[in-house]
């Protein structure tokens, strides 16, 4: 009975979450994340605007954070070819730049802004901190990670394959 | 910083001395601000741990620093509450017992003068041994008078500021990631991941200082309050505990440190003289030891700054604000490295420099992009 009204309460609070956490919310990485826990994350997140045709990092770059789009569309790029060496789209509610919390290794591809966009940015440190002091949150996240590095390795071996 | 400061390039090296020296001077004009915010700096690395352990268990952010910082401010103000009380009933006996050892260690220091001169016929004749001590007793004759009034004023002064400390501490505890968001809101996107890591180097060289700095107060206590015991001076404990905080004023303070403990030995044990050559000796034995072995290990070759530096940035805070200058001198230059070598790496990078320029004209290209249009031209 408790955990069923702990639930309803939650459901309750989260009908009154700020405009700035429901978009947060809508990031794929953070839908499972209970409205207090996203709280938490949101203050250590930096927000950031770029233009169109801004390079956000370059391929081979020393890695830090990992970007969340909240508006506009990214595109994953060999280092100066956004056009021919395109290797992804990505828009609102996605995220990239998640091998820098994983591991210390440089920037694989270059990121440019494909439409004037609005990112959260969260650095590798406040993370692991965050793994640290919020250990639901950290269980979360890194199911949802798997989930979503499971998803991309299904997809290039399907494309591989086909 | 050895590693670190290899990399460093010499306009850049005369940029972090020369900022050094102007922040030192700066700082000694407004010390009633620095340090209360050094304390709070201290304070906060100390209490960070167990803040971390508060919100692991599931505490929020608000409520852990208020709980920690309300807790500190209630230790202090309850250890002044004990403590006046006992300064005010033992003053008297306090101040016979700090003339009796000036007496003891003055008698002592014109002994050594004494057998000095006995060993240099060219000093036999000399009457060196007789005005050092009159020197010294002179001073403790007038201490009373002259300084202790004044020091005992100079606290009550600087009471309010120091408690001013758990305050700011509360607000880095809270707040402190929100600083940092919004000091690196102002970076352009080109910058951003750097100027992030520049933070995150920062605070962890002066979380690895602060905390060093306690961590190493606290073994040289224990070493010197097991060395004076196993060597017989009285009051190991209290002794070694003064000289550990003392020796947080480079080169002077362990100097001090040392001349309590001969002071106490001389008094206690008159005219034993291998008992004050041990005292000298256990002090050295914590230098050597502190500068090799336990300063490397506990606060990390990290914040490690090259000795001659260190000695020379050291006559320059000296010279420019005193004790004072002494004291800050080593964590600003600590500090002013990191944030140099940096910026260097930042502003050498032509890449990131060539993205900056790119945005800019990205922004200006996005914000006039109406401002030639033609109202007739429909």
């Amino acid at each position: 009975m408790l955990l069923s009204f702990t639930r309803k309460f939650k459901a309750f609070a989260g009908k009154f979450e700020t405009p700035q956490l429901a978009t947060l919310r809508g990031v794929s990485l953070f839908s499972q994340i209970a409205t207090g826990e996203l709280r938490a994350i949101r203050g250590l997140l930096h927000r950031r605007t770029y233009l169109k045709g801004e390079i956000i990092f370059d391929e081979g770059e020393e890695a830090q954070a990992i970007y969340f789009i909240l508006s506009g569309k990214v595109v994953i790029c060999r280092q100066g070819r956004p056009v021919d060496g395109a290797i992804a789209e990505l828009g609102a509610s996605q995220c990239f730049g998640e091998m820098a919390l994983l591991d210390n290794s440089p920037r694989m591809a270059q990121v440019r802004a494909a439409e004037d966009c609005t990112l959260d940015v969260l650095f590798r440190e406040d993370f692991l901190g965050l793994l640290q002091t919020h250990s639901q949150i950290a269980s979360k996240l890194s199911l949802e990670l798997a989930r979503m590095m499971g998803k991309r390795l299904r997809q290039n071996i399907n494309s591989y394959v086909l | 910083m050895q590693q670190r400061s290899s990399r460093i390039g010499p306009v850049t090296w005369c940029g972090i001395i020369g900022s050094t020296c102007l922040l030192i001077f700066l700082f000694q004009k407004i010390l009633w601000l620095v340090v209360p915010f050094l304390l709070a700096l201290l304070l906060y690395y100390l209490l960070a741990p167990f803040n971390k352990k508060l919100l692991k268990s599931g505490m929020g952010r608000d409520f852990a620093a208020v709980l920690l910082s309300g807790a500190f401010l209630l230790l202090v103000i309850g250890a002044l509450l004990l403590v006046y009380p006992m300064v005010i009933a033992n003053a008297g006996e306090w101040q016979y017992t700090l003339m009796r050892y000036f007496e003891g260690g003055s008698r002592a220091i014109e002994t050594l003068v004494y057998e000095i001169q006995q060993n240099f016929s060219f000093l036999r004749h000399s009457d060196i041994s007789v005005s050092v001590r009159e020197n010294m007793l002179g001073f403790a004759e007038r201490f009373s008078d002259k300084h202790l009034s004044e020091a005992i004023l100079t606290a009550v002064a600087w009471l309010p500021s120091i408690l001013f400390a758990p305050i700011i501490a509360y607000f880095l505890l809270k707040d402190g990631t929100q600083l940092r968001t919004f000091i690196c809101e102002t970076v352009p996107n080109a910058y951003f991941e750097k100027s992030l890591y520049l933070m995150y180097a920062l605070d962890r060289s002066a979380r690895m200082y602060f905390l060093g700095m306690l961590k190493l107060a606290a073994i040289d206590a224990v070493f010197l309050s097991v060395g004076l015991w196993l060597i017989g001076v009285p009051s190991p404990l209290l002794l070694g505990f003064i000289a550990a905080i003392l020796g947080w004023i480079p080169y002077i303070g362990p100097i001090i440190g040392c001349l309590l403990a001969v002071m106490v030995a001389a008094t206690d044990f008159p005219g034993d003289m291998s008992l004050i050559y041990a005292t000298i000796g256990l002090f050295g034995s914590l230098r050597i030891l502190d500068d090799f072995v336990f300063v490397p290990y506990v606060i990390g070759k990290n914040m490690s700054i090259h000795p001659l530096l260190t000695l020379l940035m050291l006559f320059i805070g000296e010279a420019i604000a005193g004790v004072a200058g002494l004291m800050l001198v080593i964590p600003i230059l600590g500090i002013i490295m990191v944030i140099g070598e940096t910026l260097e790496i930042i502003f050498r990078d032509t890449r990131l420099k060539a993205r900056h320029t790119y945005a800019q004209k990205l922004h200006q290209r996005a914000a006039s992009c109406d401002l030639n249009i033609d109202p007739h031209q429909n």
